[in-house]
């Protein structure tokens, strides 16, 4: 079994910010196609979106499976129920989060759930403020939550009174030196919840990330060795150093995920090497 | 060509023994060669027919088939090939592998669409092949040589005209993993060396006699022309630029650069050995198969002003795989596989085991260290000359666990006995998959699911129902390109590839060949090599990957960990053998055990 999936939750009313926030835009891509891509740069294992009864949701990346929740305005903790239900023999935890985290890092997503096996939840504690919607849940406690909602008891901490908790504060958390490098203030769980934080977190720098050119796009004549660009989406770092992503077009980011996708989501610290398709050899 | 025959074939096999020089003409019915194309499909064929059952590989009854095409001597770029094909030495199941050039034209233009030898000489011999006529000559002036000097000594021997295959001493030493090559391009995989080697057959040599035309020539030449143009397009630049060797950074980059036995996917020295690198400190040029307007072959010129030709899988498989960054090493290492006629990929794998064995104990050889160029140049020289760990490294990677013990068979990176190209399992699952299954074993040539592990349009680390739709679609095109034959370089020009395909057959034969019919046949080639195998001893256990690659997770240069579990691939096999019509245990439901 998979150490840890994502659940992301967009069933949400969106009441503060006055409309679905997850076909926002970020940067040429949406919220939710971006949280989505974030968090699966994050985990091993599968990535669930619960969504409202029939929600028209955004673009999604590749294998991402969406479920419905079973009844509309109940709440996160019905959705969490929900999405770890659906992990549950699939994966041992699932870092849970709303759709409204943009800068969310991976190293964020890495640190919270390395302690997954440590305790039920792993609860990360910012600004003096609990974080149970960037957090990490046990698949197990699917039954729990599910008849925590049957009781009408929906706020996710009830969830905590029956499950083992282990707490991150701040220096917990910045101790980590791959969060620390990419994510010092740890912008990850920065909600956009109404529309000036989303306006403010909008307006910030996009992210600095390097991209590199290999093989035979190099001889094609562009230039070879690192670039420093400010992007948020592959399709716009590649286009910095002026290559379309097509079929003939492939991206590495930090040896990790091969995509072409152009709303793949970056942030700060990737690695992108562009390169020839076409294997083989 | 026969009056009978469709366009672009003979109708025929000659079938030669090399005892005696005695021969015989096998009709090929029009039905077989609709059904099997030529290449690997008509050859698998060949083999099922005239191959007795259960025989051992290096027997002198084990038959080993030339197989040209229908394509071959058409002016379609790429098609200047032919498949050898026999029962494997190292895998004790069915090889094939293609080379090209000119012995495909003339071998073909002896007026056969196969040749197939049986039997074994008295002493080393050359099968010279003439129209019908067969004569066995005296080859002990060459045998010891490589087969670039055997290759050349035969043809100024034989005098003009003729075209030459040979096998270097790896093959006669009968080193499992021997080649079989002509004009640099070696029949590479399964030991097919070692095959001709058994028979006491040192070069085989071809002369045109006739001629044989398409059914629409004038439709074939402007199907030429179109894919030519297409061919010089950005879906080849790659390997028209950089050759195979763009490679290394690429998949460095994509943490899928085996490295140290497959211990890592990254490579720290993954930089001094890409192309990028090599070509400024190293006078390159560049070659191509005859009738090939693409040209990925790139030579560099090593310090003693040689000339080699280097591939990304010689610097996956003698690079990152023994830990050596040293370029000259690994050029001279390439050299030195060509010169034995041996391999690169079982060479180099077989080495890399080798080298873990010796650091965890299990072989006595101090000198055997991951990262040392010396060591490896030893290791090659060892199995060149069958002294020292040579007879041990000769049998390849799995025969060799088995006589070493311990737990190294755990780490021996092969399927069915044929070592892992270099594709890293764990970082592609649709990959991963098509080296469990595929007939031939360990094998990025019959399967190129890379292609869609690299799509982009799947996530490579979860194998599911996508990446085995992958793999099935992979292995059904390599089986229609290797068998009418063109190159699989060739493979991104083509928007729809099977009614393409089917178009350039149709004008090739004059048959009224779609893509349906196509896509029967590649299922019907695939399904026939796994028959064979089934025959020859196949168990469905053979459909798997060594523990290190289940058992072990993998280090991504992102930090994050990746593993592909022992589960994961057996439900991505199960897909694998429901799409393809078998049963739960890899078996055609009508084949009882
Ligand atoms: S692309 Fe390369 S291997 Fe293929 S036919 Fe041309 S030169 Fe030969």
């Amino acid at each position: 079994m998979l150490e840890s999936a994502g659940v992301v939750l967009v069933g949400g009313r969106s009441s503060r910010m006055g409309r679905s926030k997850a076909d926002l835009d970020w940067h040429g891509s949406t919220m939710l196609r971006r949280v989505t891509g974030l968090l699966q740069r994050g985990v091993d294992g599968p990535l669930i979106v619960v969504r409202a009864p029939g929600q028209s949701l955004p673009g999604l990346p590749p294998g991402v499976e969406v479920v419905d929740d079973p009844a509309e305005g109940r709440g996160p903790l019905q959705g969490l129920a929900v999405g770890l239900a659906v992990l549950q023999g699939r994966a041992r935890s699932a870092f849970v989060c709303a759709t409204d985290l943009p800068l969310l890092h991976p190293a964020f997503v890495r640190r919270v759930t390395r302690d997954a096996g440590l305790a039920d939840v792993v609860l990360p504690v910012v600004g003096g403020h609990r974080q149970p919607l960037a957090a990490s849940y046990a698949t197990s406690l699917a039954g729990a939550a599910a008849r925590l909602v049957s009781e009408d008891r929906l706020k996710v901490g009830f969830l905590f009174d029956e499950a083992t908790v282990v707490r991150l504060d701040e220096p917990q958390l910045l101790a980590d030196p791959a969060l620390s490098a990419v994510d010092p203030g740890l912008a990850s769980v920065s909600g956009a919840n109404t529309v000036e934080e989303y306006d403010a977190l909008h307006a910030q720098p996009e992210p600095e990330v390097t991209v590199e050119l290999s093989g035979a796009l190099v001889a094609g004549g562009l230039d070879r060795g690192r670039h420093t660009v400010r992007a948020s989406t592959l399709g716009s770092a590649a286009a910095s150093v002026s290559v379309h992503l097509d079929r003939h077009v492939l991206a590495a980011v930090n040896g990790d995920q091969a995509s072409r996708d152009p709303e793949f989501p970056l942030v700060r610290g990737d690695l992108v090497t562009l390169m020839s398709a076409g294997a083989g050899g | 060509m026969a009056d009978s025959s469709p366009g672009g074939y003979f109708g025929r096999a000659l079938v030669i023994d090399v005892s005696d020089g005695s021969t015989r003409v096998l009709p090929l019915p029009e039905r077989v060669l609709r059904e099997h194309l030529g290449g690997v499909g008509l050859g698998t064929w060949l083999l099922t027919e005239l191959g007795p059952p259960g025989v051992d590989p290096l027997a002198p009854e084990a038959p080993i088939a030339f197989v040209f095409s229908p394509l071959v001597g058409t002016p379609l770029t790429t098609s200047a090939k032919f498949a050898v094909v026999a029962k494997s030495p190292l895998t004790g199941l069915l090889t094939d592998a293609l080379a090209s050039s000119h012995f495909a034209l003339s071998g073909k233009l002896t007026g056969h669409d196969a040749l197939v030898l049986v039997g074994r000489a008295a002493g080393p011999t050359t099968v010279a092949v003439r129209g019908g006529q067969v004569e066995l000559s005296d080859a002990r002036a060459e045998w010891g040589a490589s087969s670039a000097q055997a290759e050349a000594s035969v043809r100024a021997r034989l005098g003009g005209g003729w075209q030459v295959a040979s096998i270097g001493p790896a093959g006669e030493r009968g080193v499992r993993y021997a080649t079989l090559s002509h004009d640099g391009r070696h029949a590479g995989r399964g030991g097919l060396g070692a095959v001709l080697g058994s028979k006491n057959v040192k070069a085989v040599a071809v002369h045109a006699t006739t001629k044989v035309a398409p059914a629409d020539a004038p439709g074939v030449l402007a199907a030429a022309r179109d894919l030519r143009t297409r061919s010089l397009g950005r879906a080849t630049s790659k390997v028209r630029e950089l050759g195979t060797m763009a490679n290394v950074l690429a998949y460095n980059a994509l943490s899928t650069l085996p490295t140290r036995n497959f211990s890592e996917a990254v490579f720290e020295g993954a930089a001094a050995l890409a192309a990028e690198e090599l070509a400024s400190a190293h006078a390159v040029t560049r070659a191509s198969c005859a009738s090939c307007s693409i040209g990925c072959s790139h030579l560099y010129r090593d310090k003693g002003g040689r000339s080699v030709r280097m591939e990304y899988q010689n610097v996956s498989s003698l690079g990152s795989m023994c830990g050596v960054s040293d370029p000259e090493a690994v050029l001279a290492a390439s050299s030195r596989c060509d010169d034995l006629g041996i391999d690169t990929i079982s060479a180099g794998g077989t080495i890399a085991w080798a080298m873990e064995c010796a650091e965890r104990g299990l072989i006595d050889a101090a000198w055997l260290r991951f990262g040392s160029g010396a060591a490896l140049l030893r290791a090659l020289d060892e199995i060149g000359t069958g002294t020292g760990l040579g007879p041990l490294l000769s049998l390849g990677s799995r025969a060799a666990a088995e006589v070493v013990g311990g737990d190294s068979l755990t780490f021996a990176a092969q399927v069915k006995g044929l070592e892992l190209p270099g594709y890293e399992p764990r970082t592609m699952h649709a990959m991963a998959l098509g080296m469990a299954v595929n007939a031939r074993g360990a094998d990025h040539n019959r399967s190129g699911a890379y292609d869609a592990d690299l799509s982009g349009e799947l996530d490579r680390l979860r194998g599911g129902d996508a990446h085995v739709r992958g793999a099935v679609e992979s292995e059904d095109r390599a089986a229609v390109m290797d068998s009418m034959i063109l190159c699989s370089f060739l493979r991104g020009v083509f928007d729809e590839p099977f009614a393409e395909w089917a178009v350039l057959l149709s004008l090739v034969t004059g048959w009224d060949v779609d893509a349906d019919e196509l896509r029967t046949t590649a299922q019907r080639i695939v399904l026939a090599k796994r028959a064979y195998n089934l025959r020859e001893g196949w168990t469905p256990e053979d459909d798997w990957l060594p523990e290190r690659f289940l058992e072990t997770d993998l280090t991504l240069a992102s930090g994050r960990t990746t593993s592909l579990t022992p589960q994961r691939l057996r439900s991505m096999i199960l897909g694998y053998y429901a799409a393809r019509g078998l049963d739960g245990s890899g078996r055609p439901p009508s084949v009882q055990t």
